[in-house]
């Protein structure tokens, strides 16, 4: 892969034999590579993350508040930068990104209550510890369903797992994502 | 690495590993490589074992455990490789305690029995266990060029005392050149006065893994030419006993199927898997046995 990562980083050729499939088509990104030295694992975290980052039933929007809020306050630069480039994908603006990202006041980037309530939720569990107040949870709850909660919190459990895997181990951002984000003003 | 399996058992187990054993769609010996470290060093060694190699060891119980499991599974036998399997010394108690559970096969370079040290093997001769001892050429020092200092000596006096005492012995050859060449021969009729018969006489090619592979020896095989036999390591489950390699310090992952070897089920049922995807093999053309 050529990447510097702290762990080996599987490619086609030394990738075992149960997940050489996501190896088919390429390059499948650092966080499979590394999945690959323990291959019972892959097919169960995938499983797990693509539900739990997939549009479901929220929708793609508040899945990248909840991805790359959380990404930003656990600091894992790996998941902002991947995660930067899919929240402009799937309709953003730079101006939320950056928000998302702390770098600039959330309300200068959102008018909207019930995105600002969900951002503050989404504070509260991913970058807290202990129970989350009631007026924080009344609030979004006034704008967003319970089952929507419910599973922006797996989101949210899943990306905490991916900030410190990602992190822990150094995973590597690709040169194709650090091109876009220079080509965005988001580096 | 392989060798003929004993009388196996008949298969009362059910469920997804026995029936594929049945049918004949899965092997039904499981490999486990003891440990890693060798007072050889061989040329051709897939494992670069050496006495300087990380042991990388299963521990006893889990080896029985393995064996336990095999059964209950549907597995009708098992190999034990190394690294020099004897070197552990608690191998012979484990041997005869996985023989409870099924047939076994020990491979060992055969140096570790020396004088009283033949008592290692006391208890082996037993129905359920063989010892698969290598040997690659009649001559001295040709076997000695590839296996080590004073290796032919040693082979060719402990074989005798080992059927002396009831154990069922094979011989292995490894050779580079053809399965049926005819040069082979003189080492043929000379294993049959050791007292083992071509029945128990294996030949086979070295595979292009291992140190093998650095040195540009063998033949070069994929893993639909590997027999696809369960093979357990400390460092996991892998397809086939030529799966577990080392290259350059470095453990070979490509044919690694399971880092979890216990329960042994999701190793089996990895192999199953993988096997269910696997066009069919060229094992038997290559003469990987």
């Amino acid at each position: 892969m050529g990447l510097m990562s702290r762990i080996e980083l599987l490619d086609d050729e030394t990738a075992p034999i149960p997940v050489k499939q996501y190896f088919a088509d390429g390059d499948p990104g650092p966080i499979v590579a590394a999945l690959a030295n323990v291959p019972e694992m892959v097919g169960p975290t995938l499983g797990f993350i693509g539900a739990a980052l997939g549009a479901g039933s929220t929708g793609v929007r508040a899945k990248e508040f909840a991805i790359l809020r959380t990404s930003a306050l656990q600091q894992c630069q790996y998941c902002i930068n991947a995660h930067t480039t899919v929240a402009l994908d799937v309709g953003l603006s730079s101006d939320e990104v950056k928000a998302l990202r702390g770098e600039v006041e959330l309300a200068d980037a959102f008018a909207d209550e019930a995105d600002l309530a969900l951002i503050a939720w989404i504070d509260a569990n991913a970058g807290a510890t202990g129970p989350i107040a009631d007026d924080v949870y009344d609030s979004a709850r006034k704008h967003w369903d319970e089952h929507t909660l419910i599973e922006l919190s797996i989101t949210i459990g899943a990306t905490l797992f991916l900030n410190r895997f990602a992190t822990g181990f150094e995973l590597p951002t690709s040169p194709e994502v650090f091109t876009r984000l220079a080509a965005e003003g988001l580096s | 690495m392989s060798a003929p399996t004993l009388d196996a058992p008949p298969i009362t187990a059910t469920g997804p590993i026995a029936d594929a054993i049945r049918a004949g769609d899965m092997p039904g010996r499981i490999w486990v490589y003891s440990n890693y470290h060798c007072n050889l060093a061989c040329g051709y060694c897939l494992t670069e074992s050496s006495p300087k190699s990380k042991r990388r060891e299963v521990d006893r119980d889990t080896m029985v455990e393995i064996a336990r499991q095999g059964a209950e599974l549907g597995f009708t036998g098992i190999g034990v490789t190394g690294g020099e399997t004897f070197l552990l010394p608690w191998m012979p108690e484990a041997v005869r305690a996985m023989a409870d559970h099924l047939p076994i096969v020990v491979l060992t370079n055969g140096t570790l029995f020396q004088g009283d040290r033949i008592s290692k093997t006391d208890g082996m001769d037993h129905d359920n266990i063989a010892l698969q001892i290598s040997l690659d050429s009649h001559l001295p020092d040709v076997n000695d060029m590839a296996r080590g200092e004073d290796n032919f000596r040693k082979v060719v006096e402990c074989v005798p005392r080992l059927i002396e005492r009831g154990v069922t012995v094979r011989i292995a050859t490894t050779t580079e050149g053809d399965l049926d060449d005819p040069a082979l021969d003189p080492l043929k009729e000379f294993v049959a006065t050791l007292g083992v018969g071509p029945e128990d006489h294996l030949i086979r090619p070295i595979v292009r893994r291992g140190r093998a592979d650095e040195l540009n020896m063998g033949l070069v095989a994929g893993a639909k030419d590997i027999p696809s036999e369960l093979t357990i390591t400390a460092d996991g489950a892998f397809w086939g006993s030529f799966g577990p390699t080392v290259s350059n310090g470095r453990l070979d992952t490509d044919l690694l199927l399971t880092r979890t070897i216990l329960p042994l089920d999701i190793p089996a049922n990895a192999l199953l898997g993988a096997l269910q995807g696997m066009p069919a093999g060229n094992d038997a053309a290559l003469g990987i046995r």
